[in-house]
């Protein structure tokens, strides 16, 4: 039996700011307790060092504005990195699955990065994902956001891509941070239904979660086929902490991991450190390595405190039914969009950077096409933390684009290049896996490596 | 003058050095039903040149003894009680045949989140009296943090069990990883008092002979530790084989260079590193019959193929055997071996070469192969495995899992300066592996002792572990199992905390006898959590390890 592949790196050496909840104390008593079991010591484990990831890697996802080194830190090459690391292993072989506890997280990450939203900077599930479709060849991703917050980042990037699934379940947008997530964001006008959300009323408990996972998560997972399942684990959900307010356990989420069995789970939010993490992540590697976790609960557990409320459950079932249909009927949704008149869809839209307080606001053109799911046009102006604003144009060449698609794609971006309407005007080639970034002012252009 | 004797699985190696010089060298077989007397032999032998016995001043002694013990199973049968709380499940602790859980519970914080069970351990000193077990070793998780759990256990089975010897976790060591905590107390009950016994007979020996020199005994992380502290401590002695002869490559060389040390016994082969002087450890600690354990220990690989190893053609196969049937054909032997295929090819004149070719001629003749050709085989083959688990350890060591963007960032690269040899073969087989490897080799004409010296001239080591958590007003020390609650580190800050790990280190050092060492202590870990709570700093977190690292008497200054 092939190993369960661990990469813990907790970044005992980053923070955002000494007192933020993304600071250097997260996942200490995690290590505490990860080694005081010594489950690094099983042989049904094996650790892993984490490695930098290449800006190229990076390329292959964000149009990091205006360049990758203006927002980002050694720790978020590491930590994007370290999902990369849990990737080779994986598709080498090494280990039947592999979980990445690392920080920064990145769930909030969206395709243009003006700055650090949600804690995030960029997105390193979505990084991971390309270059696993990039260097592996793997086509078809289910990503399950079992984080509290809504991965309004991963939704985005993969908003328009029907061959990734993103299912999120999540704190109501109401009620938590960022405000998104509503039953009614299915996916792009080409990829609908594959992008499927289940907000979830305050205080859920196990019971409710383990209702959509039953009922919604796995159904579909079975409809779907993908050739990679990857948990985008966040342990807010957690019944004690700080910044949300749902009712799931340590026990809950060991059996969902049982149950999901992804192939690799990254860790994404999750802020209660002394309370929740040390007992969570003990769960999820147990449940990957198949060991028995019924042993395992929080120091301060008590079962009767964990009811579901009928009237709950009830909302749930309603969601999970609506949620099913939906996906079911979305092919004839895709067709009648493709059957439209329309050459480019156009969406208008304005993306809040609560941890850098920058306003971006975005017009998205998505090209119509017969044969794939088009390409994507992102006109973004933001003015960023420093005070400078920046109107730029990023094109998205997704994996599965066709030849047509790609060749209008790049002459669009030579056009636009002539002219200096924009700072920057990005290309983002994925099925070459080049990425150029041009200064039409200064007639500079530059292609990441 | 300065003695060492190595006490290894073949032989016996003793060395006596003055000065610069190695005044007598003894080589003797091991006898491994009778450990001391062999040893004491030894020490005859070397005292016979001595004129006046007060002019040893010190004897290292490196003994199998207690991996013998364990190996062999005859440590003490031994009740493992352990007191696990949540986490993994019981089954994950197969250690002694004889376990027993507990219900009780500590965090990672001290604090405890279960009490104990007092009738499930009178009931439990019941057992093990009915089942006449009179050695228990009691590990609980997170003891570390707090040990309470485990002085009342034994509190309350002395009390039920007056005959008990009971050995505590938290005593042996105080670092996380409760299954090799669990592991180095079971261990170390399990061989106690053997060890005690054998330190008696030394101390007793070492009277009648009239000798005052300091006595210690070689450790698995290649440093000394006085013969009497190692009472508490036998596991420490473990593996000490490796450790002399890495020590003694240390001996040899005297510098900061990174050496590949190759020890070539008869069929083994023992591989460790030294990074910059300094012995490479084993990252989990040494492992003992599959079990991590806290002890730690120089990182060894071990190969399948010594100067010995015997040559065959077996079902239509060229192959290297792993039973030894004597010495090599050049020395006697009656068999051709890997010495004999180096010797012959590369003409090193060892032995009579003559049978070395003799003996090879015949496995060519039955392999249909040319003389030259045979060899090469060999030589590329054991050549090809050493360069191959060269490499291996060069990248586990750089693949040693990280925790902070630093240490990604500035990743660590081994670069090799050269491969040490130590053997009696080295001579023959390690110049071609210091060329595949693209290095210079090093072979000393003490080569063959090194291990002996390498105990006889080993310093001292002591690492001390320290960790605090001001809001909890708690401090924890190993070794000593030290777990107190102390008022005054409120305010301490990373320098305070740094300072009072150097306060414990000089304490236990003078007791060990270190003082000549102590003011070289380096610090090997720093870290410094603040705890937030709410949005303000409600404590700090330090844990700080010093330690006087392995290295090299002062009274050494390297042999002619």
């Amino acid at each position: 039996m092939k190993p369960t592949g661990l990469l813990f790196f907790p970044a005992f050496d980053w923070a955002i700011s000494p007192t933020h909840p993304e600071r250097e104390e997260r996942l200490l008593y995690t290590r505490d307790q990860l080694f005081e079991e010594g489950i690094m010591d099983l042989p049904g484990i094996k650790e892993y060092k984490p490695r930098l990831a290449e800006p190229i890697d990076i390329a292959a996802v964000h149009f990091a504005v205006p360049d990758l080194n203006a927002h980002l830190l050694e720790a978020h090459f590491v930590a994007a990195g370290s999902t990369l690391v849990i990737a080779d292993a994986f598709m080498k072989g090494e280990i039947k699955n592999g979980f990445a506890i690392i920080r920064p997280p990145g769930h909030h990450a969206m395709s243009v990065s003006h700055g650090n939203r949600g804690f995030c900077n960029i997105n390193n599930e979505a990084i991971m994902i390309e270059y696993l479709r990039y260097h592996y060849g793997v086509k078809k991703v289910a990503v399950i956001d079992t984080d509290v917050h809504h991965g309004d980042g991963t939704q985005e990037i993969y908003w328009d891509d029907p061959d990734v699934l993103y299912i999120s379940f999540h704190q109501d947008g109401r009620t938590l941070y960022p405000g998104s997530g509503f039953i009614d964001e299915a996916g792009g006008p080409l990829a609908y239904g594959t992008t499927i959300n289940v907000p979830l009323m305050p205080k859920t408990t196990d019971e409710g979660i383990h209702y959509v996972i039953d009922h919604l998560v796995l159904p579909l997972l079975e409809e779907f086929k993908p050739d990679l399942v990857v948990n985008s684990a966040g342990q807010d959900n957690h019944y004690t902490d700080p910044l949300a307010d749902m009712q799931f356990t340590a026990q809950g989420y060991a059996t969902l991991n049982h149950k999901l069995a992804p192939d690799i789970a990254v860790l994404e939010g999750g802020y209660s450190v002394e309370t929740a993490l040390p007992y969570i992540n003990m769960g999820i590697i147990m449940a990957m390595a198949g060991l028995d976790f019924s042993n395992l609960r929080e120091p301060d557990y008590a079962r009767e405190n964990f009811r579901e409320s009928s009237r709950n459950l009830e909302l749930i079932k309603k969601i999970v039914e609506v949620q099913l249909e939906r996906y079911r009927s979305s092919q004839e949704e895709i067709e009648k969009n493709r059957r439209s008149k329309t050459e480019f869809f156009n969406e208008y839209r304005r993306i809040f950077y609560d941890t850098d307080y920058i306003h971006e606001e975005q017009k998205v053109r998505l090209r119509n096409c017969q044969h794939c799911c088009g390409f994507r046009m992102i006109e973004s102006t933001a003015q960023q933390r420093s005070g400078k604003l920046y109107r730029v144009m990023c094109i998205s060449i997704p994996i599965n684009c066709c030849p047509s698609c790609r060749d209008q794609a790049i002459s669009n971006y030579q056009d636009l290049i002539r002219f200096d309407r924009y700072d920057y005007v990005y290309l983002q080639d994925r099925i070459v896996r080049q990425y150029r970034v041009c200064q039409p002012d200064l007639e500079r252009e530059e292609i990441i490596k | 003058m300065l003695i060492g004797i190595d006490v290894g699985g073949t032989f016996t190696d003793g060395v006596l050095f003055n000065g610069r010089d190695i005044v007598k060298t003894i080589k003797r077989p091991t006898d491994n039903n009778n450990l001391q007397s062999v040893m004491l032999d030894v020490l005859d032998d070397l005292l016979e040149v001595v004129p006046d016995q007060k002019t040893v001043e010190r004897i290292v002694l490196s003994t199998t003894l207690v991996t013998n013990l364990l190996a062999t199973g005859q440590g003490k049968r031994t009740a493992l009680i352990l007191i696990p709380g949540y986490g993994l499940p019981h089954a994950a602790y197969h250690l002694s045949p004889d376990t027993f859980f507990l219900s009780g519970a500590i965090d990672f914080r001290g604090r405890e989140i279960q009490p104990l069970s007092l009738n499930e351990i009178i009931s439990l000193a019941e057992k093990l009296k009915k089942q006449g077990i009179k050695r228990a070793a009691v590990a609980g998780k997170f003891s570390n943090r707090n040990r309470s759990h485990e002085d009342q256990v034994a509190h309350i089975l002395k009390n039920e069990y007056a005959d008990l010897e009971v050995t505590l976790s938290c005593d042996i060591s105080n670092r996380l990883n409760f299954p090799r905590r669990a592991a180095t107390a079971y261990f170390t009950a399990m061989v106690s008092p053997e060890w005690q016994h054998f330190v008696d007979e030394v101390e007793k020996a070492l009277q009648q002979k009239g000798l005052e020199a300091e006595v210690h005994i070689l450790k698995a992380d290649g440093g000394t530790l006085p013969l009497s502290s190692s009472r508490k401590y036998p596991c420490e002695t473990i593996f000490s084989g490796p450790a002399a002869s890495t020590m003694g490559a240390l001996a040899l060389t005297m510098d900061n260079q990174n050496s590949l040390v190759v020890d070539i016994g008869g069929t083994t082969s023992d591989l460790a590193l030294l990074v910059e002087g300094l012995p490479l450890h084993a990252s989990k600690g040494a492992r003992l019959l599959g079990q991590y354990t806290h002890v730690d220990a120089v990182s060894v690989r071990s190969i399948a193929i010594g100067g010995d190893s015997p040559l065959a053609f077996v079902d239509g196969e060229l192959r290297i055997l792993s039973q030894r049937q004597g010495p090599a054909a050049c020395f006697g032997g009656e068999t051709a071996t890997v010495t004999d295929a180096f010797n012959y090819r590369l003409s090193l004149n060892q032995g009579d070469i003559d049978r070395s070719r003799e003996y090879l001629q015949k496995i060519a003749d039955m392999a249909h192969l040319k003389l030259e050709d045979l060899c090469d085989r060999i030589i590329n083959q054991v050549v090809t495995t050493l360069s191959e688990a060269t490499r291996e350890m060069f990248k586990e060591w750089e693949n040693e899992p990280a925790y902070r963007v630093w240490e990604i960032v500035h990743r660590k690269h081994f670069t090799l300066d050269r491969v040490v040899g130590i053997g009696a073969a080295a001579y023959c087989i390690i110049p071609r592996v210091a060329e595949t490897l693209e290095v210079q080799p090093f072979i000393h004409r003490y080569s063959d002792v090194a291990n002996a010296l390498g105990a006889a001239v080993a310093r001292p080591t002591l690492s001390v572990y320290l960790h605090l958590d001001t809001e909890r007003s708690l401090c924890a020390v190993e070794p000593g199992g030290i777990v107190e609650k102390r008022s005054d580190i409120g305010k301490y800050q990373l320098e305070d905390a740094r300072q009072l790990a150097v306060n414990y280190l000089y304490e236990m050092g003078k007791v060990r006898g270190m003082d000549d060492y102590l003011e070289d202590y380096k610090v090997f870990l720093e870290e410094q959590f603040n705890m937030i709570r709410g949005w303000s700093r409600t404590g700090r977190l330090f844990d700080v390890g010093v330690q006087i690292a392995p290295g090299l008497i002062q009274a050494y200054q390297g042999v002619e």
